[in-house]
Protein backbone atom coordinates (compact mmCIF):
# COMPACT_ATOMS: atom_id res chain seq x y z
CA UNK A 1 0.00 0.00 0.00
CA UNK A 2 2.80 2.37 0.93
CA UNK A 3 4.64 1.68 -2.31
CA UNK A 4 1.42 2.36 -4.21
CA UNK A 5 0.95 5.71 -2.51
CA UNK A 6 4.55 6.61 -3.20
CA UNK A 7 4.07 5.72 -6.84
CA UNK A 8 0.96 7.89 -7.01
CA UNK A 9 2.88 10.81 -5.58
CA UNK A 10 5.70 10.25 -8.03
CA UNK A 11 3.27 10.21 -10.94
CA UNK A 12 1.72 13.48 -9.73
CA UNK A 13 5.18 15.00 -9.42
CA UNK A 14 6.04 13.71 -12.88
CA UNK A 15 2.91 15.33 -14.35
CA UNK A 16 3.67 18.62 -12.60
CA UNK A 17 7.22 18.60 -13.93
CA UNK A 18 6.00 17.87 -17.46
CA UNK A 19 3.46 20.68 -17.26
CA UNK A 20 6.11 23.09 -16.04
CA UNK A 21 8.45 21.96 -18.80
CA UNK A 22 5.76 22.54 -21.41
CA UNK A 23 5.12 26.05 -20.08
CA UNK A 24 8.82 26.94 -20.11
CA UNK A 25 9.14 25.51 -23.60
CA UNK A 26 6.32 27.74 -24.83
CA UNK A 27 7.98 30.86 -23.42
CA UNK A 28 11.36 29.80 -24.86
CA UNK A 29 9.83 29.37 -28.31
CA UNK A 30 8.11 32.75 -28.07
CA UNK A 31 11.35 34.46 -27.01
CA UNK A 32 13.34 32.86 -29.83
CA UNK A 33 10.70 33.97 -32.33
CA UNK A 34 10.90 37.48 -30.96
CA UNK A 35 14.70 37.36 -31.31
CA UNK A 36 14.51 36.26 -34.95
CA UNK A 37 11.99 38.98 -35.70
CA UNK A 38 14.33 41.59 -34.25
CA UNK A 39 17.26 40.09 -36.18
CA UNK A 40 15.26 40.27 -39.40
CA UNK A 41 14.36 43.88 -38.71
CA UNK A 42 18.03 44.67 -38.07
CA UNK A 43 18.96 42.92 -41.32
CA UNK A 44 16.36 44.98 -43.15
CA UNK A 45 17.81 48.24 -41.89
CA UNK A 46 21.51 47.30 -42.07
CA UNK A 47 21.55 45.29 -45.26
CA UNK A 48 21.45 41.60 -45.98
CA UNK A 49 25.19 40.95 -45.67
CA UNK A 50 25.66 42.96 -42.52
CA UNK A 51 23.91 40.51 -40.22
CA UNK A 52 25.40 37.15 -41.10
CA UNK A 53 28.00 34.64 -39.99
CA UNK A 54 30.62 36.62 -41.95
CA UNK A 55 30.49 39.23 -39.21
CA UNK A 56 31.57 36.86 -36.44
CA UNK A 57 34.79 37.88 -34.72
CA UNK A 58 37.95 35.84 -35.21
CA UNK A 59 38.50 35.80 -31.44
CA UNK A 60 35.65 34.94 -29.09
CA UNK A 61 35.33 34.43 -25.40
CA UNK A 62 32.10 33.43 -23.72
CA UNK A 63 30.24 36.05 -21.71
CA UNK A 64 27.95 33.52 -20.16
CA UNK A 65 28.63 30.12 -18.69
CA UNK A 66 26.62 27.32 -17.12
CA UNK A 67 27.15 26.09 -13.59
CA UNK A 68 26.12 22.53 -12.93
CA UNK A 69 25.45 21.01 -9.56
CA UNK A 70 23.63 18.02 -8.20
CA UNK A 71 20.49 19.01 -6.34
CA UNK A 72 18.73 17.41 -3.38
CA UNK A 73 16.96 14.85 -5.55
CA UNK A 74 20.22 13.79 -7.26
CA UNK A 75 19.10 15.47 -10.48
CA UNK A 76 21.54 17.84 -12.17
CA UNK A 77 20.72 21.53 -11.88
CA UNK A 78 21.90 24.07 -14.43
CA UNK A 79 22.22 27.78 -13.85
CA UNK A 80 23.66 30.48 -16.05
CA UNK A 81 26.22 32.98 -14.92
CA UNK A 82 27.41 36.10 -16.73
CA UNK A 83 31.18 36.47 -16.88
CA UNK A 84 32.16 40.07 -16.27
CA UNK A 85 35.90 40.29 -16.55
CA UNK A 86 36.82 43.93 -16.82
CA UNK A 87 40.42 44.60 -17.68
CA UNK A 88 42.19 47.69 -16.36
CA UNK A 89 42.54 48.99 -19.91
CA UNK A 90 38.79 48.72 -20.41
CA UNK A 91 38.20 50.52 -17.17
CA UNK A 92 40.36 53.40 -18.38
CA UNK A 93 38.44 53.57 -21.63
CA UNK A 94 35.11 53.36 -19.90
CA UNK A 95 36.06 56.35 -17.82
CA UNK A 96 36.52 58.50 -20.96
CA UNK A 97 34.03 57.18 -23.46
CA UNK A 98 33.85 60.41 -25.46
CA UNK A 99 36.95 61.84 -27.09
CA UNK A 100 37.84 65.32 -25.78
CA UNK A 101 38.34 67.88 -28.46
CA UNK A 102 39.93 71.29 -27.73
CA UNK A 103 42.35 72.63 -25.14
CA UNK A 104 42.98 70.46 -22.12
CA UNK A 105 43.36 73.37 -19.67
CA UNK A 106 40.32 75.26 -18.64
CA UNK A 107 40.17 79.05 -18.27
CA UNK A 108 42.06 81.81 -20.07
CA UNK A 109 45.50 81.08 -21.48
CA UNK A 110 48.28 83.62 -21.77
CA UNK A 111 50.19 84.18 -24.96
CA UNK A 112 53.89 83.43 -24.85
CA UNK A 113 55.95 86.58 -24.31
CA UNK A 114 59.02 87.24 -26.45
CA UNK A 115 61.50 87.13 -23.56
CA UNK A 116 60.14 83.87 -22.29
CA UNK A 117 60.54 82.13 -25.63
CA UNK A 118 63.77 80.31 -24.75
CA UNK A 119 62.29 79.00 -21.50
CA UNK A 120 59.09 78.02 -23.22
CA UNK A 121 60.98 76.14 -25.93
CA UNK A 122 62.72 74.06 -23.30
CA UNK A 123 59.43 73.30 -21.60
CA UNK A 124 57.76 72.52 -24.91
CA UNK A 125 60.56 70.11 -25.79
CA UNK A 126 60.16 68.43 -22.41
CA UNK A 127 56.40 68.06 -22.82
CA UNK A 128 56.84 66.76 -26.36
CA UNK A 129 59.16 64.08 -25.05
CA UNK A 130 56.61 63.24 -22.42
CA UNK A 131 53.88 62.97 -25.02
CA UNK A 132 56.07 60.74 -27.16
CA UNK A 133 56.77 58.44 -24.27
CA UNK A 134 53.17 58.28 -23.10
CA UNK A 135 51.37 58.08 -26.44
CA UNK A 136 52.40 54.66 -27.75
CA UNK A 137 51.10 52.67 -24.78
CA UNK A 138 47.72 54.40 -24.89
CA UNK A 139 47.41 53.74 -28.63
CA UNK A 140 48.27 50.08 -28.23
CA UNK A 141 45.89 49.91 -25.30
CA UNK A 142 42.97 51.17 -27.36
CA UNK A 143 43.85 48.78 -30.18
CA UNK A 144 43.97 45.87 -27.78
CA UNK A 145 40.62 46.90 -26.40
CA UNK A 146 38.97 46.99 -29.81
CA UNK A 147 40.10 43.48 -30.64
CA UNK A 148 39.40 42.11 -27.17
CA UNK A 149 37.64 38.74 -27.43
CA UNK A 150 35.60 39.75 -24.39
CA UNK A 151 34.08 42.66 -26.32
CA UNK A 152 30.33 42.87 -26.70
CA UNK A 153 29.27 40.74 -29.72
CA UNK A 154 27.13 43.69 -30.84
CA UNK A 155 30.37 45.37 -31.91
CA UNK A 156 30.99 42.68 -34.53
CA UNK A 157 28.15 44.21 -36.48
CA UNK A 158 29.37 47.79 -36.28
CA UNK A 159 29.71 50.62 -33.83
CA UNK A 160 26.33 52.18 -34.45
CA UNK A 161 23.95 49.24 -34.57
CA UNK A 162 20.17 49.59 -34.81
CA UNK A 163 18.04 49.26 -31.71
CA UNK A 164 16.46 46.12 -33.12
CA UNK A 165 19.80 44.29 -32.96
CA UNK A 166 20.07 45.21 -29.29
CA UNK A 167 16.54 43.91 -28.79
CA UNK A 168 17.53 40.66 -30.50
CA UNK A 169 20.50 40.39 -28.14
CA UNK A 170 18.35 40.90 -25.08
CA UNK A 171 15.83 38.30 -26.32
CA UNK A 172 18.56 35.73 -26.87
CA UNK A 173 20.08 36.48 -23.47
CA UNK A 174 16.72 35.62 -21.92
CA UNK A 175 16.56 32.49 -24.07
CA UNK A 176 19.97 31.41 -22.72
CA UNK A 177 18.79 31.83 -19.13
CA UNK A 178 15.58 29.97 -19.89
CA UNK A 179 17.44 27.15 -21.62
CA UNK A 180 19.37 26.45 -18.41
CA UNK A 181 16.06 26.26 -16.57
CA UNK A 182 14.66 23.87 -19.19
CA UNK A 183 17.78 21.70 -18.99
CA UNK A 184 17.25 21.46 -15.21
CA UNK A 185 13.60 20.50 -15.72
CA UNK A 186 14.52 17.89 -18.34
CA UNK A 187 17.02 16.32 -15.96
CA UNK A 188 14.38 16.31 -13.20
CA UNK A 189 11.82 14.69 -15.51
CA UNK A 190 14.30 11.97 -16.49
CA UNK A 191 15.18 11.36 -12.85
CA UNK A 192 11.53 11.02 -11.83
CA UNK A 193 10.96 8.71 -14.81
CA UNK A 194 13.76 6.40 -13.64
CA UNK A 195 12.38 6.38 -10.09
CA UNK A 196 8.89 5.61 -11.37
CA UNK A 197 10.16 2.75 -13.52
CA UNK A 198 12.03 1.30 -10.57
CA UNK A 199 8.98 1.72 -8.33
CA UNK A 200 6.71 -0.02 -10.82
CA UNK A 201 9.11 -2.94 -11.12
CA UNK A 202 9.20 -3.29 -7.31
CA UNK A 203 5.42 -3.13 -7.15
CA UNK A 204 5.10 -6.03 -9.59
CA UNK A 205 7.40 -8.30 -7.59
CA UNK B 1 38.98 26.88 -17.43
CA UNK B 2 39.50 26.36 -13.72
CA UNK B 3 36.68 27.85 -11.70
CA UNK B 4 34.75 28.85 -14.78
CA UNK B 5 31.48 27.15 -15.59
CA UNK B 6 30.67 25.13 -18.66
CA UNK B 7 29.83 26.40 -22.12
CA UNK B 8 26.64 26.36 -24.12
CA UNK B 9 27.10 24.91 -27.61
CA UNK B 10 24.81 25.54 -30.59
CA UNK B 11 24.15 23.60 -33.77
CA UNK B 12 21.75 25.55 -35.89
CA UNK B 13 20.98 27.64 -38.89
CA UNK B 14 22.62 31.01 -39.41
CA UNK B 15 20.02 33.08 -37.57
CA UNK B 16 19.91 30.76 -34.57
CA UNK B 17 23.70 30.80 -34.24
CA UNK B 18 23.90 34.56 -34.78
CA UNK B 19 21.29 35.13 -32.11
CA UNK B 20 22.95 32.94 -29.52
CA UNK B 21 26.39 34.33 -30.29
CA UNK B 22 24.93 37.82 -29.81
CA UNK B 23 23.78 36.56 -26.44
CA UNK B 24 27.45 35.87 -25.63
CA UNK B 25 27.88 32.11 -25.71
CA UNK B 26 30.52 31.97 -28.47
CA UNK B 27 33.98 30.65 -27.77
CA UNK B 28 36.98 29.74 -29.87
CA UNK B 29 39.33 27.66 -27.77
CA UNK B 30 43.13 27.41 -27.96
CA UNK B 31 42.86 24.97 -30.87
CA UNK B 32 40.48 27.46 -32.52
CA UNK B 33 37.64 24.96 -32.22
CA UNK B 34 34.32 26.80 -31.95
CA UNK B 35 31.44 25.78 -29.72
CA UNK B 36 28.93 26.33 -32.51
CA UNK B 37 28.16 24.99 -35.97
CA UNK B 38 26.32 27.02 -38.58
CA UNK B 39 24.40 24.51 -40.65
CA UNK B 40 23.96 25.60 -44.23
CA UNK B 41 22.43 23.94 -47.24
CA UNK B 42 25.69 22.24 -48.17
CA UNK B 43 26.54 21.01 -44.64
CA UNK B 44 26.59 17.22 -44.68
CA UNK B 45 24.83 15.06 -42.10
CA UNK B 46 28.17 13.39 -41.32
CA UNK B 47 29.65 16.76 -40.42
CA UNK B 48 26.69 17.57 -38.18
CA UNK B 49 26.91 14.20 -36.47
CA UNK B 50 30.65 14.45 -35.94
CA UNK B 51 30.30 17.94 -34.49
CA UNK B 52 27.50 16.79 -32.19
CA UNK B 53 29.58 13.84 -30.99
CA UNK B 54 32.61 16.07 -30.47
CA UNK B 55 30.46 18.38 -28.32
CA UNK B 56 29.27 15.37 -26.30
CA UNK B 57 32.81 14.33 -25.41
CA UNK B 58 34.00 17.84 -24.59
CA UNK B 59 34.08 18.22 -20.84
CA UNK B 60 33.69 22.01 -21.01
CA UNK B 61 30.23 21.91 -22.58
CA UNK B 62 27.18 21.85 -20.31
CA UNK B 63 24.27 22.37 -22.69
CA UNK B 64 23.91 21.65 -26.41
CA UNK B 65 21.21 23.59 -28.23
CA UNK B 66 20.18 22.13 -31.55
CA UNK B 67 17.50 23.09 -34.07
CA UNK B 68 14.84 20.42 -34.13
CA UNK B 69 15.00 19.90 -37.90
CA UNK B 70 18.76 19.27 -37.57
CA UNK B 71 18.15 16.97 -34.60
CA UNK B 72 15.84 14.96 -36.86
CA UNK B 73 18.80 14.30 -39.19
CA UNK B 74 20.88 12.79 -36.39
CA UNK B 75 18.05 11.43 -34.24
CA UNK B 76 19.84 8.14 -33.56
CA UNK B 77 22.84 9.97 -32.06
CA UNK B 78 20.58 12.13 -29.87
CA UNK B 79 18.52 9.15 -28.70
CA UNK B 80 21.72 7.30 -27.82
CA UNK B 81 22.82 10.10 -25.49
CA UNK B 82 21.51 9.22 -22.03
CA UNK B 83 23.73 11.26 -19.70
CA UNK B 84 22.42 14.41 -18.11
CA UNK B 85 25.59 16.41 -18.88
CA UNK B 86 25.71 17.80 -21.49
CA UNK B 87 21.96 18.37 -21.67
CA UNK B 88 20.58 18.39 -25.20
CA UNK B 89 17.83 20.91 -25.90
CA UNK B 90 15.89 20.91 -29.13
CA UNK B 91 14.82 24.35 -30.23
CA UNK B 92 12.67 25.54 -33.11
CA UNK B 93 14.04 27.10 -36.27
CA UNK B 94 12.64 29.81 -38.50
CA UNK B 95 11.15 27.42 -41.04
CA UNK B 96 10.34 24.57 -38.70
CA UNK B 97 8.25 25.24 -35.60
CA UNK B 98 8.88 23.19 -32.47
CA UNK B 99 7.05 19.87 -32.39
CA UNK B 100 6.93 18.30 -28.93
CA UNK B 101 6.09 14.88 -30.37
CA UNK B 102 9.54 14.77 -32.04
CA UNK B 103 11.52 15.84 -28.98
CA UNK B 104 13.74 13.02 -27.66
CA UNK B 105 13.13 13.82 -24.00
CA UNK B 106 9.37 14.21 -24.33
CA UNK B 107 9.12 11.02 -26.39
CA UNK B 108 10.95 9.20 -23.61
CA UNK B 109 8.64 10.78 -21.07
CA UNK B 110 5.59 9.80 -23.10
CA UNK B 111 6.94 6.26 -23.42
CA UNK B 112 6.61 6.00 -19.66
CA UNK B 113 2.90 5.38 -20.05
CA UNK B 114 3.06 3.03 -22.99
CA UNK B 115 2.07 -0.63 -22.76
CA UNK B 116 5.73 -1.66 -22.83
CA UNK B 117 6.45 -0.03 -19.49
CA UNK B 118 3.57 -1.79 -17.76
CA UNK B 119 4.67 -5.26 -18.87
Amino acid sequence: METGEMLDQKILLYMDQLELLQGRRASLNALIEQGWFSLSKARYSMGNKHVSSLQYASEMEPQVCVQTRTGDSDAVEFSTERITVQRPSERVQDATPVEDIGPKEEGVRRRIKAKDISGQEERAAATEEKVQTTEPPSASRSNKCDQSPQADPLKWFGILVPQTLKQAQSSFRQVIELSAEIATLQAAVMKTREELKLGMKLEKH
Amino acid sequence: MAGRGKLIAVIGDEDTCTGFLLGGIGELNKNRKPNFLVVEKDTSITEIEETFKSFLVRSDIGIILINQFIAEMIRHAIDAHMESIPAVLEIPSKEHPYDASKDSILRRAKGMFSAEDFR
